[in-house]
């Protein structure tokens, strides 16, 4: 194995010989005609150009994916302008592990639980605090990331508060074999191997195997365990489509993700340490068919039916005794049938209009049995192309009954107007809702190592009037004002957006501005009185209200024929409203942390929201030779200074030491094709070693990693094809 | 343990102390009100008892006087007893009032709460401190003063918490909560601060 690993690093550093070595420059492609001619479909539910779309959209292809080298989801996601890689508002456990919820994507300075993540337009479940785990989605079969921000529950309901992502994967085009070999830092290995074809020119057969482990790592050696424990994925996707004629495609896809994980770390049992060892294992397995039918030239009727299952369950037991410590499961499913009509009329319109529903079920450890929803939605979106196709004005709305709230209707408009190839400005208003999660409404949790209580808000009353003829509450506590809980509603905002687009030769600029006002967040509250123990209760309402709003810029290009440099940065301005309110009347005070002097907060103290930066941004150079097939690309992602924790008595973020400095992450790949099969690339991430233990538990180190990419075309029907 | 030992011995001595002092003060006729700034250690759980302070001591009360006047508040983990009512057999009562701690010069001549029953408590949980999930600390909020009227039911006093740290431990969460405070005392009964 060391031998092999030589070998491998032994050709790294051929990559950067040849890398310093050649620099000859030929004409290749512009680079505004691609862009812009690229397709989405998350923008409309329909496949638009690029071009042509009204709301704000970032697209990463699949040859930049694999341009990074990386093998996670997240670091891809990460250097894109305004998405921030955060972890829970949880926090982190004690002893300085790493949020056990994992980490998720902040956009337009929104929370993970408000962004939307789609594989291949349909949801991914089994969140956990809000957030969903990215690490589940493996690199490897990604064709396209399409990023959508603001407000999209017009078209997709619930959780599109702050945008959708949809992660579509590769489809059946020709024959072709792909395998991958990574290695990385951290005894860190990945595996890859996805095979495609086609049969009679009708049926198309994908193919997709990862699987990924390390050993994990260790940022702080004082503490007994590892910062991220060892663990292994598994990843498989099956793709199978086929065309009964023309106008009759049928589409299948199965997916399966499987991880186990170690557990071991250090409890106090009685006061005394003792070690315990565990797993923890996600299994996530997802059926998707769609029929489509296309019955007469422009216009489609589509039949779709998705399912999820995600299965999490995860144990310790005491190391020495083997006696079980503490166990939880966590499973949660979903059934989705929809029907969606697409018409596109003879270049003045196109309408989609659809009705779907989602049967969901959870049953989890720390909820009260098993729960069931039922959400049924209608959607409707009509797109008009005045003053000779310069003009596109789209408006849509979507209505979505719940089982257990009111319906919500999410309207939304959207302007386009391009007077000349050269300039896009685009303009777009709508509302967003996230339903509470089936934590709020159901959770039972009873911490038996600190001894405090979370309940939901539906189980707040029958488990109160438990504790109290249990003799579990405070004696005397009054729960009468809490056996009738109002309803959470569900939490809402109204975004919107101002846009402009201008392409050139050898530039495209893109800035935007943006807004939101987010009302009803559900926050945690504490009960006035607490458990027989001492210990608090707590439960959740709808209290807050935010907004966020700023601006962001993106600008590509061209420098040289083979050198392409882009930048990106977004300001963002995140607050609360009733902190606003208090600092405007001179009600809030802090603390100086070292005189202990207390003075009024004033405006220009407060920072905003925690976990914000306001200044964010990247910056990528990226050479491409075609003719040698060298590429070598290197990324800037830099996260400006942000609210940590509150330390000075106004639980705000004002205080330069409640503050996490910014820092740069530095990333950078080299590849060079072998011949044209064999392609070797190496790389760094995290040149400059930024780590921060104690607040960012998450981000490993520098790593250095290793792949060998092999890709051949057309192996058993070679003759057939040509 | 040791800790729980040196803080018992740190309070008796403490109480020695004021003791003598409170002789030497009488002689003396002060008008002047005391200003002080103390750390007090108070425990977490529940089946552990409560910290007893004492303004006109300007310290910790031992525990065997938990049924006297002789303390004006105390405190274990977050939750507050006033010394009246179900808190306790004195005559203290509480007013929680929003402001910066040098501009109340005078305490309110009525309005104090009392602790009327074992769940209603004078000074509410919760409401004088934020719990941070993401770094697990109580910090007290800025711009809290507690006026108080002591046990005796005879004196003033004015009290803000500057800090609230764990105490050093060793097991999977902390037993001990330090606070520091700063109060001002009246000692000629009047309610100027």
């Amino acid at each position: 194995m060391r031998r092999i690993l030589d070998d491998m690093y032994k050709a790294a550093a051929f990559l950067l010989v040849s890398f310093i070595t050649q620099f000859v420059f030929a004409q290749e492609d512009t680079l505004s005609n691609k862009t812009l001619d690229e397709i989405v479909v998350t923008a409309t539910r329909t496949e638009r150009k690029l071009g042509n779309v009204a709301v704000p959209v970032q697209i990463i292809n699949r040859k930049s994916i694999q341009q990074t080298g990386s093998l996670r989801f997240q670091d891809i996601l990460q250097e894109q302008t305004g998405l921030v890689i955060v972890n829970s508002n949880l926090g982190t456990s004690l002893n300085g592990y790493p949020s056990p919820f994992g980490q998720g994507v902040q956009m337009l300075g929104l929370d993970p639980a408000y962004t939307l993540l789609l594989l291949d337009g349909e949801p991914l479940i089994g969140r956990n605090a809000g957030i969903l785990k990215l690490g589940r989605l493996a690199t490897g079969n990604i064709q396209q990331v399409e990023i959508v921000k603001g407000p999209s529950s017009s078209l997709y309901g619930s959780e599109a508060m702050a945008g959708v992502i949809n992660i579509i994967t590769a489809a059946p085009q020709k024959e072709k074999l792909e395998l991958q070999l990574h290695n990385a830092t951290n005894n860190t290995w990945g595996g890859t191997m996805s095979y495609a074809t086609r049969f009679n020119k009708k049926t198309g057969v994908q193919f997709f195997l990862n699987r990924y482990s390390s050993s994990g790592y260790d940022l702080d050696t004082s503490l007994y365990g590892k910062t991220v424990d060892p663990f292994r994925d598994w990843n498989g996707q099956l793709k199978i489509t086929h065309n009964f004629s023309g106008k009759l495609q049928w589409v299948t896809s199965l997916r399966e993700f499987d991880s186990k994980q170690t557990n071991n770390y250090e409890i106090y049992r009685q006061n005394n340490p003792a070690v315990v060892r565990g797993f923890t294992s996600e299994k996530d397995k997802t059926a998707f068919t769609q029929l489509r039918w296309q019955w007469k030239p422009g216009h489609k009727i589509y039949f779709r039916t998705f399912y999820n299952r995600y299965n999490n369950r995860s144990f310790v037991n005491l190391d020495k005794t083997d006696i079980k410590f503490d166990e939880t499961t966590f499973n949660q499913s979903i059934v989705k049938p929809e029907i969606q009509v697409e018409s596109n009329g003879k270049g003045q319109g196109h309408y989609i209009g659809g009705i779907g529903s989602y049967f969901e079920m959870i049953d989890a450890s720390r909820y009260a049995g098993k729960k069931t929803v039922t959400t049924f939605y209608a959607f409707t979106q009509e797109e008009w192309n005045l003053l000779h196709q310069k003009l596109t004005v789209i408006g849509g709305a979507r209505i979505d009954k719940r089982s257990d709230f009111a319906a919500r209707l999410s309207p939304r408009i959207a302007l386009a107007y391009k007077p000349n190839q050269k300039w896009k400005f685009t303009t777009s208003a709508g509302w967003g809702f996230k339903a509470p999660d089936f934590r709020h409404l159901y959770l039972n949790f009873y911490n038996s190592q600190i001894g405090y209580s979370l309940l939901g808000s539906q189980e707040l009353g029958s488990e109160l009037e438990r504790m109290q003829q249990q003799g579990l509450l405070q004696p005397g506590a009054d729960v009468s004002p809490y056996l009738i809980t109002p309803a959470l509603k569900p939490e809402t905002s109204f975004g919107s957006h101002a846009g402009v687009t201008f392409t050139g030769a050898n530039w495209l600029v893109e800035g935007e501005l943006f807004r939101n006002d987010i009302r009803n967040l559900i926050d945690v509250f504490t009960l006035p009185f607490t458990r027989s123990n001492n210990q608090a209760i707590f439960s959740y309402h709808n209290i807050g209200r935010v907004y966020t709003q700023g601006l962001s810029v993106d600008i590509k290009y061209k420098l040289l024929p083979r050198l392409f440099v882009s930048g990106g940065y977004q300001f963002l301005d995140a607050r609360d409203k009733e902190i606003m309110k208090k600092v405007k009347n001179g009600t809030l005070y802090k603390r100086d942390l070292v005189t202990f002097q207390t003075t009024v907060v004033t405006k220009s103290d407060y920072f905003g929201l925690f976990n914000r930066s306001r200044h964010t941004g990247n910056f990528k150079i990226l050479y491409e030779n075609k003719k040698n097939g060298f590429n070598a690309y290197i990324r800037l992602v830099y996260r400006g200074k942000f609210g940590y924790g509150d330390l000075n008595g106004d639980n705000i973020a004002d205080d330069e030491r409640e503050m996490v400095k910014g820092f740069v992450l530095a990333n950078l790949a080299l590849a060079k094709s072998i011949n044209n099969h064999f392609q070797i690339q190496a790389g760094v991430e995290n040149i400059f070693d930024y780590t921060n233990i104690q607040k960012i538990p998450n981000i490993p180190g520098r790593l250095f990693f290793l792949n060998i990419n092999y890709s051949m075309e057309n192996i058993f029907q070679h003759s057939k094809t040509k | 343990m040791k800790t729980k030992n040196a803080l018992l011995s740190a309070a008796v001595l403490a109480v020695t102390i004021s003791m003598v002092s409170c002789d030497k003060e009488k002689t003396d006729a002060p008008v002047q009100p005391i200003t002080k700034t103390k750390d007090i250690t108070v425990n977490f759980s529940g089946t552990t008892p409560f910290t007893l302070f004492s303004f006109k001591d300007t310290s910790v009360v031992a525990n065997t006087d938990s049924t006297s006047t002789k303390w004006d508040f105390a405190l274990r983990l977050t939750t507050f007893l006033v010394n009246s009512y179900s808190g306790g057999p004195g005559n203290a009562g509480v007013i929680v009032q929003d402001g910066l701690y040098d501009n109340i010069t005078t305490a309110p001549a009525a309005g104090y709460a009392y602790d009327t029953t074992a769940s209603q408590r004078a000074i509410k949980d919760g409401s004088w401190y934020d719990y941070n999930p993401t770094i697990h600390s109580f910090v007290p909020k800025a711009g809290k003063v507690f006026i108080f009227r002591t046990g005796d039911g005879s004196h003033y006093a004015k009290m803000e918490l500057l800090s609230a740290d764990y105490a050093p431990f060793t097991g999977p969460a902390p037993n001990q909560i330090i606070y520091k405070m700063r109060f001002t005392y009246q000692p000629d009964g009047s309610k100027n601060f």
